[in-house]
């Protein structure tokens, strides 16, 4: 799941050069797109001339689906000096790989959701590290709870319970505490060894 | 394909010390997401149950649910899932399913399993394209190959100079791609972009969670609203809502099916030759579940015979007249007695003998839902119009308010219901606006506005949205003391009391992005849908299809020479899909968004396997149908076609 923001209008006119080819990907968009602002500024972009055709679909990040609906606005497509899509990073690379002899442009930015895996919008992160430490937390997640990610008990910086880094934020570690304390687990805190995390890439991790 | 699987068992070297000192355990896994769709049951589970044992641990139960993610549906199950003596529960899913658990239980939770760690698979489609999000996208200067991602070091300003033959110095089986970007720009014509690009800069302060988190909340909120699940499917209604009614020109000829309703189809009593009136009942009702049905033109009855019908797919038994253009009144319509002096069984007898079905598209017997036998509390009027592109009842509230009211008394003077509201969705503020004033101060009739999200027109989410209460499995509204009933069918019963006139013309939109010119028109029951077409300028461009109803439920036409029947709301003409069904990838949208909070990849995988039995025993009966999951089903599975095979299945096993 990954949501996306349009980036700034002068920006997405200066991408066009000449004329372009809109794609629309709503396959997300029960969790994100801003589908009224692509709809306003597609509608003007149109009315002046600038666009050659509009496909608006879903989940172009499946290619089979893709390769079908590019071939039906082949013509369009040919027309245009860039194909400009809307949708998340995945999409415009899918896209960008079947038009490799074309200019293909991203008029959205990903928006940085790192953590939200999950099928749903969900208020828990995970950040997929590899080595879950949610055994020794509570089920308290430190790596996207604490700002440091800190994996061996808090950095002393709290304030009244606040993180120092956001000050909008609970202290992900008294969160931990708090929990333990509750279902009667705080020794366990305290006989755990110390945790080393390891920093290495996914690739190495998942050699094995 | 690739497998995305998020999660796999801790190895025994973590294991057994977790185990060590803890007992009476119950074992709760999640059935796994983003890979083929190949077993029900994942073997993560058992395989961990068993280990436990070995360690001479008490297992008191085990569970495995699917998208343990999904909060609404997991922390249902969990209610009654886990037994006496249970002391400690582990979980076995990545770790969102974890969080979930920890925080929903008050027993101590542990972790079975590692998330597996890999970054930036985020597309709903198994590919192997890879996006960071870092919110800061440069494809545009790279001929769309994300550097992020595909370097190793996540250079932004051009190779590190480390590749050997065009193999990356970090991991030596990857090609370089910094040389991918330089060819495929090469091959674009477009390396100058990237020399006269400026220095890149990237951004590495942290992201903010507290935006995100909020963000997502408000998601959250706005996606259970009012009832579970739901989809938000383009509205579109901008095309035509706008748009006044007007009198469609009188056809030349009529094709009058006598089975336009749920049900048994009606009797015709005319015989080729018979003059008609307007009005005249032609089609007698043919059992409890049936309706009459009425010319909607005078003239002479050419034909009595199987024609096409726009949504059963076959030919069905019709009355053909051809119009002689007079719109001679058939003796039959006169005005009734006012609504203060007729009782409610007159009502009822009046609304059978006016053929009036639901006209939100179903076709169920109005006066069977004014039978209810139980005590009604509310009628509800619906309002909605969920449906995308359809503008029909909207055009209704606006032009016949007062008889949209004077419709919905009658039906709470049949069921003796002492509160009537109109519920009506938020994109349609004129008419909630309207409504509003034109209620106030009435007795026991109030506005009830919606979030707009499909399928609230589905009568059960609509009473769970209005009254809070949930229609039991297999039941009717009437089991909660509701009556739903759609704007178009009332302002058909105010017409049959004022005026006398039976159900022979109803509101249908034209529109969509195909049509020359959309419209809302009054248009006679059995006027072709053709002519319609035709009046409103055509199809224009490629690649059109015509529906029956919206784009969400509404019936294909590959024959435009149909009928315009009771239930025809509009007709839209619509660019047709063309998509493939690829595998299931277990993406679990669909069981986010299905209102019934069923699990629609099931009845997929089930019906496939003929495995009838296995889908009545997932509850496929109570699916309406609506469509959700097809249209958010990233791997373009036609769901609600395999459910219907089920269903007619299970229905002949009977």
């Amino acid at each position: 799941m990954l949501i996306t923001q349009l980036k700034d209008r002068e920006i997405i006119e200066s991408l066009i050069c000449g004329k372009a080819f809109v794609i629309n990907c709503h396959g997300c968009k029960e969790v994100f797109f801003d589908e009224k602002g692509a709809n306003e500024l597609q509608k003007e972009l149109m009315e002046a001339g600038k666009l050659t055709g509009i496909l608006t679909t879903d989940y172009i990040c499946n290619p089979e689906n893709m390769k079908l609906r590019l071939e039906r606005y082949a013509k369009q497509i040919e027309e245009a000096d860039t194909v400009l899509v809307f949708s998340c990073g995945v999409g415009v690379q899918t896209v960008s790989e079947y038009l490799a002899d074309k200019r293909v442009c991203a008029a959205c930015d990903t928006f940085a959701l790192p953590g939200y895996q999950g099928v749903t919008p969900l208020e828990y992160d995970c950040d997929q590290c590899g080595e879950c430490y949610l055994n020794l937390t509570g089920g308290i997640c430190p790596i996207t709870a604490c700002s440091k990610s800190l994996v061996n008990g808090q950095c002393g910086g709290a304030k009244d319970g606040k993180c120092e880094v956001n000050h909008d934020m609970e202290c992900g570690w008294e969160r931990i505490q708090r929990r333990l304390a509750q279902v009667g687990r705080l020794d366990v805190l305290k006989k755990c060894p110390v945790q080393v995390r390891n920093y290495a890439t996914y690739k190495d991790i998942n050699k094995e | 394909m690739e497998d995305y699987t998020k999660y796999k068992l801790k190895g025994t070297d973590e294991l057994i010390p977790l185990l060590s000192d803890l007992d009476n355990i119950f074992v709760l896994a999640c059935n796994k997401c983003f890979k083929e769709f190949e077993t029900f049951d994942e073997p993560d589970c058992e395989k961990f149950v068993e280990f436990a044992k070995e360690q001479g641990k008490t297992v008191t139960g085990s569970l495995k649910v699917d998208f343990l993610c999904n909060k609404t549906q997991t922390l249902k199950k969990l209610q009654e899932a886990i037994p006496e003596g249970t002391e400690n529960i582990f979980v076995i899913s990545c770790g969102l399913g974890i969080q979930t658990i920890a925080d929903a239980c008050p027993l101590p939770v542990f972790a079975a399993s590692n998330s597996l760690n890999y970054q930036g698979h985020h597309g709903m489609a198994l590919t192997k394209k890879a996006c960071d999000a870092c919110a800061q996208c440069y494809l545009n200067i790279t001929g769309g190959i994300c550097p992020i991602v595909d370097c190793s070091k996540s250079l932004l300003n051009g190779q590190c100079g480390g590749a050997k033959n065009g193999k990356c110095e970090v991991d030596p089986n990857k090609d370089c791609a910094w040389e991918k970007i330089q060819q495929r720009l090469a091959a674009q014509g477009r390396l100058d972009e990237l020399k006269n690009q400026p220095v890149q800069l990237r951004d590495y302060s942290k992201v903010n969670f507290k935006v995100i988190n909020e963000y997502v909340k408000s998601v959250r909120e706005a996606r259970l609203d009012g009832y579970y699940g739901g989809v938000h499917p383009s509205e579109k209604k901008e095309l035509a809502e706008h748009i006044p009614l007007v009198r469609f020109p009188e056809p030349d000829t009529v094709v009058i099916p006598l089975s336009q309703h749920a049900g048994a189809p009606a009797n015709p009593i005319v015989a080729v030759g018979d003059t008609v009136a307007v009005g005249q009942k032609i089609g007698e009702i043919a059992g409890f579940i049936s309706a009459n049905v009425h010319s909607s033109v005078s003239g002479t009855v050419v034909a009595v015979e199987p024609r096409l019908h726009p949504t059963q797919g076959r030919e069905v038994m019709s009355v053909v007249i051809k119009s002689d253009g007079k719109n001679t009144l058939h003796e039959s319509v006169k005005p009734r007695k006012p609504l203060e002096e007729l009782t409610p069984d007159e009502i009822v007898d009046l609304v059978n003998e006016s053929g009036i079905v639901g006209m939100g598209g179903a076709g169920f017997p109005t006066y069977v839902k004014l039978k209810p036998g139980k005590p009604i509390d509310a009628v509800l009027l619906n309002g909605c119009e969920c449906e995308p592109l359809l503008t029909a009842d909207h055009r209704v509230l606006l032009e016949y308010a007062d008889d949209v009211i004077y419709g919905l008394k009658a039906v709470m003077k049949a069921v003796a219901a002492p509160k009537g509201i109109i519920v009506i969705e938020d994109n349609k503020p004129d008419a909630i606006e309207l409504m509003q004033a034109k209620v106030e101060g009435m007795e026991g009739i109030e506005v009830a506005v919606a979030r707009t999200k499909y399928p609230q027109g589905a009568e059960k989410m609509l009473i769970k949205r209005v009254l809070g209460k949930q229609v039991p499995s297999g039941g009717l509204p009437a089991d909660v003391g509701a009556v739903v009933c759609n704007v178009s069918t009332v302002k058909a019963i105010s017409d049959a009391i004022k005026t006398g006139m039976p159900l022979i013309e109803r509101v249908v939109t034209v529109t969509g992005e195909k049509i020359a010119n959309p419209g809302n028109f009054i248009v006679k029951i059995g006027t072709s849908a053709k002519e319609l077409i035709d009046y409103c300028g055509g199809i224009v461009g490629d690649y059109a299809e015509v529906k029956a109803g919206g784009p969400m439920m509404g019936f294909l036409l590959p024959d435009l020479n149909v009928p315009i029947i009771k239930g025809s709301n509009g007709l839209i003409c619509i660019e047709s899909d063309i998509s493939t069904e690829v595998s299931c990838i277990k993406c679990g949208r669909c069981v986010d968004v299905c209102p019934m909070e069923l699990k629609p990849l099931y009845f997929s995988k089930l019906a496939d396997a003929e495995d009838w039995l296995g889908m009545k025993e997932r509850n496929v009966m109570d699916c309406i149908e609506c469509r959700s999951c097809e249209y958010i089903c990233s791997s373009k599975i036609p769901l609600v076609s395999k459910i219907k095979a089920g269903k007619n299945a299970i229905r002949g096993m009977k």
